[in-house]
């Protein structure tokens, strides 16, 4: 603890002592963002009085019927000026001197009079004119249909029969802040980026082209403790930027609402002293979060590039997805929910725009903070056990990732490294979630497709190139004999297991489950076989091969059965993006792992995972039927007593089941 | 006292036929043995290439050998089986191993002391009596950016040091020197013979091995062409100073590689 304590010190120092790093992560803050907001708000302000000021020219034809009416206009237009949006003089073609911002034409067509307005919409000026004008044309008209009525002696309802009007529930500032609060996310966020990859890029390639990383290893450091350090450093130093941004942003804002404006002041009013105080420290929480998450994701590249070069280049394009994510909170739809709260960086920029609007659902936004925090461990976490500090100082340092060579320079049966795997996974899941919940959006259908076929199609793609030898990596063999009885008791065993645990997590996060259930009833809209396909039989096949198959296999060769299994079930677990599935799928996985591990084969897991899904489309599509087949599937809750039996059942089944698969694996 | 048995490191080479590029697979250093005592200063001698740093850097935990054991024994002969205590048992020093240039050294060394877990009061006499040994008072609360090459080396030198390993790896420490610093370095490698200490070192200056080295490893190829003492060698080779028998060694060898 004291060296790890030690070490973090020395990399504060360190980045410390650098100038230009201090630069980008003190100045950009607390200088570009008040000049930003004030300067831009200053600019807009000048530039709006300067239209009000302005007097635009409605020009109109000499000894026409305009002459009669332009009276009348003068008049309204005296009346109504303070509305209209800018400022407006009538002069006739003889009285005009240079030109025209709009031309009024108006002809007499039987019993209307008919006006038309010549404007040029790719004139500002004109712009303003003509909607001033349209206006003006607008009470003009109304006046005229009044004293019609009053000819025909009606009253003004007559032509009213309904009154219509809504009334916005949100107050002034919450209205604006949700409209700022997607951009405002995306900013922020971006400042944090470039406040954690300049320190990160410093001290991890900038200390190797130093030469300093070589002597650090000669010291009592571990490779854990030297990636933790440095991790500890750069956060921290996200962190501060992350502070200062808000500071520097709440600072111009306060500075922008109470010095210049005060018809934003009173906008402010509203605002419970209470409320700012929550929002502040949500806000703080949520930015520290991200700063760390960021950092994280930083780290990965830095760590393994050679020279300060290579990190940029690296970089950029995690640099254009991080600002792709951040500025998803600017699309007016998409919300923070269960589902987008499991999406990194993309929960951020949605939680600003919840927080700016004020709308505070703290089980949501937990669940948001808390999950950005886990994603940050569990990155650094791997980083530093899988950080070879002798590849990375003497050879290159993506050794681990082979996926880089040319084709021609894998041997044939080549096996993916862990890098190869956990990049394959990072980007399935990338794919699955910008490219599969974008489709989602249209149709969660289509977007099922799409993410079957990237899961199955990546791991294809990754081992094709390496030239694996698919045949024993996803364990296309006969299931060795005997294994099959033990195999389905043994899921049915883990089935009921499921169904206890599922049935006490919906229980505690019943909003998490609800949103489960809704996506899947857009699901059972479709044809039966079609639901059958896309949800039983591509993910069995897509599925199984890549967590069975790539994933299991891949492990397997580097960390043995036992930590194969339960890597892959959790990886398979988090895959599904839900609260509620995470547990079960892990178990649902850990189980069919275990049968490819015994059986050698994954066409028992296949088959498996095929009956496990059509069963829960069956039962979805044809409710009725299930509640009478099978009652307990039908309950929309399961009672204490009901969780209990599937538990007891589940354990039975398994602790069944298990042994007579082992019979089986150790008599060959 | 340091026992490598059977050392082995394996590295790829990337060869282009044609347009074809083929990873053929060689050994660097090929099934080394040796040994190093207290009180005794050993050379590793060879052309460049030979793969002395490669066979210095497993001796120094940097690199992980591919085949073969490094044992590393203390005073009493108890073996050090922690990497972290081996790493703390270690001196490592090569051109390679630089400074934080953006720390003075009296900072630089008040971190070595923190790592090692040294109190307070100890750290800074230890940071005083290095600083006085090695005449730095001068420059060590300068930013280390900002000194010579021989002021840096000197700082190096302290931060070995600072951890006051029982065994010295320095890497061809005198290389790129003036007499003024090489000569304290020598001397610094004499005085930690006295101490007890154990000093494995590299270096071309053969003139400067042949009056500082008790034993002697030449190195060819990644493997021990020959050892012992400068005399042994000079005797076997029936030759008159240490670059001559180096020489007749370097051409025994590639004969034999030709053959």
């Amino acid at each position: 603890m004291r060296r790890l304590r030690t070490l973090v010190k020395k990399e504060i120092m360190d980045i410390l002592r650098d100038k230009k790093t201090l630069i980008i992560m003190v100045i950009v803050p607390l200088l570009l963002y008040p000049s930003i907001i004030i300067g831009m708000t200053l600019v807009m302000n000048m530039v709006f009085s300067s239209q009000e000021e302005q007097v635009y020219t409605v020009g109109y034809p000499v000894a026409g019927i305009e002459e009669e009416i332009i009276p009348d206009l003068q008049r309204l237009y005296e009346e109504n000026e303070e509305e209209l949006v800018c400022k407006l003089t009538f002069l006739s073609e003889e009285e005009l001197q240079s030109g025209h911002d709009v031309w009024l034409l108006v002809e007499q067509r039987e019993d209307s009079l008919y006006a038309e307005i010549a404007y040029a919409s790719t004139d500002q000026a004109s712009n303003y004119a003509e909607s001033a004008l349209s206006e003006l044309l607008d009470l003009y008209k109304e006046e005229l249909l009044k004293e019609k009525l009053n000819e025909e002696g009606l009253e003004e309802q007559f032509l009213q029969p309904l009154v219509q009007k809504s009334i916005d529930s949100a107050t002034e500032s919450e209205s604006m802040g949700m409209s700022l609060g997607g951009s405002i996310g995306m900013l922020l966020i971006t400042t944090i980026l470039l406040g954690a990859f300049y320190p990160a890029v410093d001290i991890t390639t900038g200390e190797k082209e130093r030469g300093t990383l070589e002597t650090l290893l000669t010291l009592p450091v571990t490779n854990f403790q030297m990636i933790m350090s440095k991790y500890i450093a750069v956060s921290m130093f996200a962190c501060a930027t992350a502070v200062l941004s808000i500071v520097a942003l709440g600072g111009s804002v306060l500075f922008l609402v109470f010095g210049v404006s005060t018809e934003l002041a009173a906008e402010f009013q509203g605002i419970s002293v209470q409320t700012v105080i929550v929002l502040v420290l949500l806000l703080l929480l949520a930015m520290i979060t991200t700063a760390l998450l960021i950092t994280a994701i930083c780290m990965c590249f830095c760590v393994f590039a050679k020279s300060n070069k290579e990190a940029n280049n690296y970089m950029t394009p995690v640099m254009l997805i991080i600002m792709f994510a951040s500025m998803v909170g600017m699309i007016p739809s998409v919300e923070l929910n269960y589902q987008t709260a499991l999406i990194p960086l993309v929960n951020v920029s949605l939680l600003m725009k919840q927080l700016l609007a004020q709308h505070f659902d703290f089980a949501v936004i937990g669940v948001t903070i808390a999950v950005n925090f886990a994603y940050s461990i569990i990155i650094i976490w791997i980083l530093a056990k899988m950080y070879d500090s002798e590849n990375v100082l003497f050879q290159d340092g993506f050794q681990s990732i082979r996926l880089f060579q040319k084709r021609s320079e894998f041997e044939k049966g080549t096996v993916p490294a862990v890098g190869d795997l956990v990049m394959s996974i990072v980007v399935i899941l990338l794919l699955v979630l910008y490219v599969g919940s974008a489709v989602s959006v249209r149709s969660t259908f289509a977007g099922t497709i799409v993410n079957q076929v990237i899961i199955f199609a990546v791991p294809v793609l990754v081992t094709w190139y390496m030239k694996s030898n698919q045949k024993e990596l996803f364990s296309f063999k006969k299931p060795k004999k005997g294994t099959i009885p033990g195999s389905i008791v043994l899921y049915l065993g883990t089935y009921c297991l499921e169904m206890a645990i599922a049935g006490i997590l919906i229980k505690a996060f019943p909003a998490s489950a609800e949103n489960v259930s809704m996506s899947f009833e857009q699901l059972a809209k479709q044809p039966v076989i079609l639901m059958l396909i896309v949800m039983a039989l591509m993910p069995a096949i897509g599925e199984e091969i890549c967590f069975r198959g790539f994933l299991y296999g891949g492990l397997k060769n580097k960390y043995g059965v036992k930590w194969a299994v339960v890597l892959s079930a959790i990886v398979f677990g988090a895959f599904h993006m839900s609260l509620v599935k995470l547990l079960p799928t892990a178990m649902l996985g850990a189980c069919l792992a275990y049968i490819v591990s015994v059986s050698g084969s994954i066409y028992i897991g296949m088959v498996l995972h095929f009956v496990n899904n059509a069963f829960s489309m069956l039962q979805m599509k044809y409710p009725d039927v299930f509640a009478k087949l099978f009652p307990v599937f039908a309950k929309p809750e399961l009672t204490l007593g009901d969780t209990l039996i599937f538990m007891g059942v589940g354990l039975i089944m398994i602790s069944i089941g298990i042994p007579l698969l082992k019979k089986q694996k150790n008599k060959t | 006292m340091i026992i490598a048995d059977n050392l082995c490191k394996e590295f790829e080479r990337s060869v282009k036929k044609g347009k074809k590029v083929q990873k053929t697979k060689f050994l660097a250093v090929d099934h080394v043995s040796i040994q190093a005592k207290e009180g005794e200063i050993v050379g590793i001698l060879g052309p460049n290439g030979a793969g002395k740093t490669t066979l210095l850097r497993m001796l120094g935990m940097l690199m992980s050998p591919t085949e073969g054991s490094v044992q590393l024994k203390n005073a009493s002969g108890e073996e050090l089986t922690d990497d972290i205590k081996k790493k703390e048992a270690i001196g490592y020093l090569s051109g390679n191993t630089k400074l934080y240039p953006r720390f003075s050294i009296r900072e630089y060394l008040a971190f070595l002391g923190e790592l090692y877990e040294y109190g307070e009061e100890e750290i800074n006499k230890r940071i005083e009596d290095i600083i006085a040994v090695l005449n730095m008072e001068e420059f060590a609360d300068n930013r280390i950016e900002k000194l010579s090459t021989g002021q840096t080396q000197r700082a190096s030198i302290a931060r070995c040091l600072m951890a006051d390993p029982m065994l010295y790896i320095l890497d061809e420490p005198t290389l790129g020197l003036d007499i003024l610093s090489a000569d304290a370095i020598i001397s610094f490698m004499r005085k930690q013979k006295e101490n007890g200490k154990t000093v494995l070192y590299s270096t071309h200056y053969l003139e400067e091995a042949e009056v500082l080295c008790d034993r002697i490893y030449m190195i060819c190829n990644g493997h021990v062409a020959a050892s012992g003492t400068p005399k042994e060698l000079m005797s076997q080779t029936e030759t008159n100073n240490l670059r001559e028998a180096f020489h007749a060694i370097y051409d025994a060898e590639m004969k034999g590689e030709m053959a």
